[in-house]
């Protein structure tokens, strides 16, 4: 007896061995059950918790999703996962969209997952924003080449929000701070509720009436997911892409942006966040005037600086005289108006002059400093000439 | 309010231009005179802006008749 016989005892009973044309190749099973599967039930939504959840480099997700008796392994492809807002958590309840299917390698049984939302108080609202989304995406509405720059200084901002709410507080304070004569104007609007999107809509048209807005703030402080609905709803979304002005849409959320959010030219997690994007530092910006004041003084303090030096030596105790005012370009500043018109002569003088310097930066007065060899700078009126005494 | 452009970001691109002609040194004198003419006016016009007095909080509402009317913001 050899081991083969005893693991594959013959007896009577047993059934005889189909000859090789009658078998399957495992890869012909599979691929009768892969049609099976598929063909049950089709892409289905199915509900389930999130566990063995692993997002690879390539941007492909692995994860099982069971309930208290079962389980099956899904994959998520890169192309998929991509539309999901957040990386999803173990634990996490979902509505999957999924098309069943089997594996050949590994025989095995696997949901392929196209759509993922999490199941916590969304339902139908969640599936409806969905909708909104797909329809504006549709429109174009989404497309980031729509989004304009914000203006750098604005004038005139516009608010929509409620009128009573901690936002607006929020956006007055900020601005105030940052920029004190920006002029606000308060559209208000009910921002939850009963009748909140109509009312957003009216507040948003209303302000395309307004002369002369530079940019406008839409949004409202943090809320539970119902509060905040308004700022999905297709037509305040639709009314926020009308606005003819660059517009930060603001609207207080701790995980998914809203529809407006996404619509905007820019979005803020807050309004006070809005409120800084919307206008500069006045003091920064202050202090920029003053650093380009003093270059723009001593731009030119470099710039008639040669002249003025040759016409000290020149002996003319009229041109010594205007040098010296040259030589106080913040005088200039300060009365600029009847300076720049003495300063006539110089046009004429500003040609035909010029200042040899020596390596260590003096002056070239006389032969003594420039024995043969010497190399030297010759300044000109329009720049510097590299030179050599022989 | 008077409803001017802003032209505040426009004249500070511009004397950034301005200075960086007039620290290159190769600029002709003519030339750096006439810069710097516009320089100044350039930053007369900017601290104008920047010193402009605290701007009001408004409030904007429609009346009946479809009539928009601004008044003080009430904090």
């Amino acid at each position: 007896m050899n081991n083969q016989d005893s693991l594959f005892p013959t007896s009577p009973s047993s059934p005889s061995p189909p000859s090789s044309p009658t078998a399957l190749s495992v890869s012909e099973l599979i691929a009768t059950l892969r049609r099976a599967v598929e063909g049950a039930t089709g892409t289905v939504w199915i509900k389930g918790e999130i566990s063995s959840f692993k997002a690879y480099g390539s941007g492909h997700w692995y994860f099982t999703l069971r309930d208290p008796e079962s389980s099956i392994k899904c994959v998520m492809w890169k192309s998929y996962t991509i539309k999901v807002g957040a990386t999803p958590i173990d634990g996490t309840e979902i509505y999957a969209l999924v098309t069943p299917t089997v594996w050949a390698e590994k025989g095995e049984l696997k949901a392929t997952v196209q759509v993922m939302l999490p199941t916590a108080g969304v339902g139908i609202q969640q599936l409806n924003r969905e909708k909104v989304r797909a329809a504006l995406e549709r429109d174009g509405l989404l497309d980031p080449s729509r989004k304009r720059a914000l203006p750098p200084y604005p004038r005139s901002i516009a608010v929509v929000t409620s009128a009573e709410g901690a936002a607006l507080r929020d956006i007055i304070t900020v601005i105030r701070k940052r920029w004190s004569s920006v002029r606000l104007l308060v559209v208000g609007a009910k921002v939850q509720g009963d009748g909140a999107a109509r009312d957003l809509c009216r507040a948003l048209r209303l302000v395309n009436r307004l002369p002369g807005i530079d940019l406008c703030i839409v949004g409202r402080g943090g809320g539970s997911k119902e509060d905040l609905h308004a700022f999905d709803d297709e037509k305040v979304c639709r009314a926020v892409a009308a606005l003819q002005m660059p517009v930060i849409s603001a609207v207080g959320h701790e995980t998914d942006a809203s529809l407006t959010d996404l619509v905007a030219d820019r979005r803020a997690a807050t309004p006070s966040a809005a409120a800084e994007l919307a206008v500069s530092d006045q003091g920064d910006c202050l202090r920029h005037v003053g650093s380009l004041s003093s270059r723009l003084a001593h731009g030119l303090r470099r710039r008639t600086g040669l002249v003025a030096q040759r016409l000290a030596r020149s002996g003319d105790r009229i041109q010594v005289a205007m040098a010296r005012r040259i030589l106080e370009p913040q005088t200039l500043l300060d009365r600029y108006a009847g300076q720049l018109e003495a300063l006539s002569p110089l046009k004429v003088l500003g040609r035909g002059y010029s200042v040899a310097r020596l390596a260590d930066g003096r002056v070239a007065r006389r032969r003594a400093d420039l024995p043969p060899g010497t190399d030297f700078t010759l300044r000109v009126s329009d720049g510097e000439v590299s030179s050599h005494a022989d | 309010m008077a409803e001017t452009p802003d032209t505040l970001s426009a004249d500070l691109r511009r004397l950034e231009e301005i200075v960086r002609t007039l620290e290159s040194d190769d600029t002709d004198l003519d030339k750096a005179l006439g810069l710097f003419e516009e320089g100044v006016a350039r930053l007369r016009a900017a601290r104008d802006r920047l010193g402009e007095a605290e701007a009001r909080v408004q409030k904007v509402l429609e009346d009946a008749a479809g009539q928009l009317r601004v008044s003080d913001f009430e904090e």
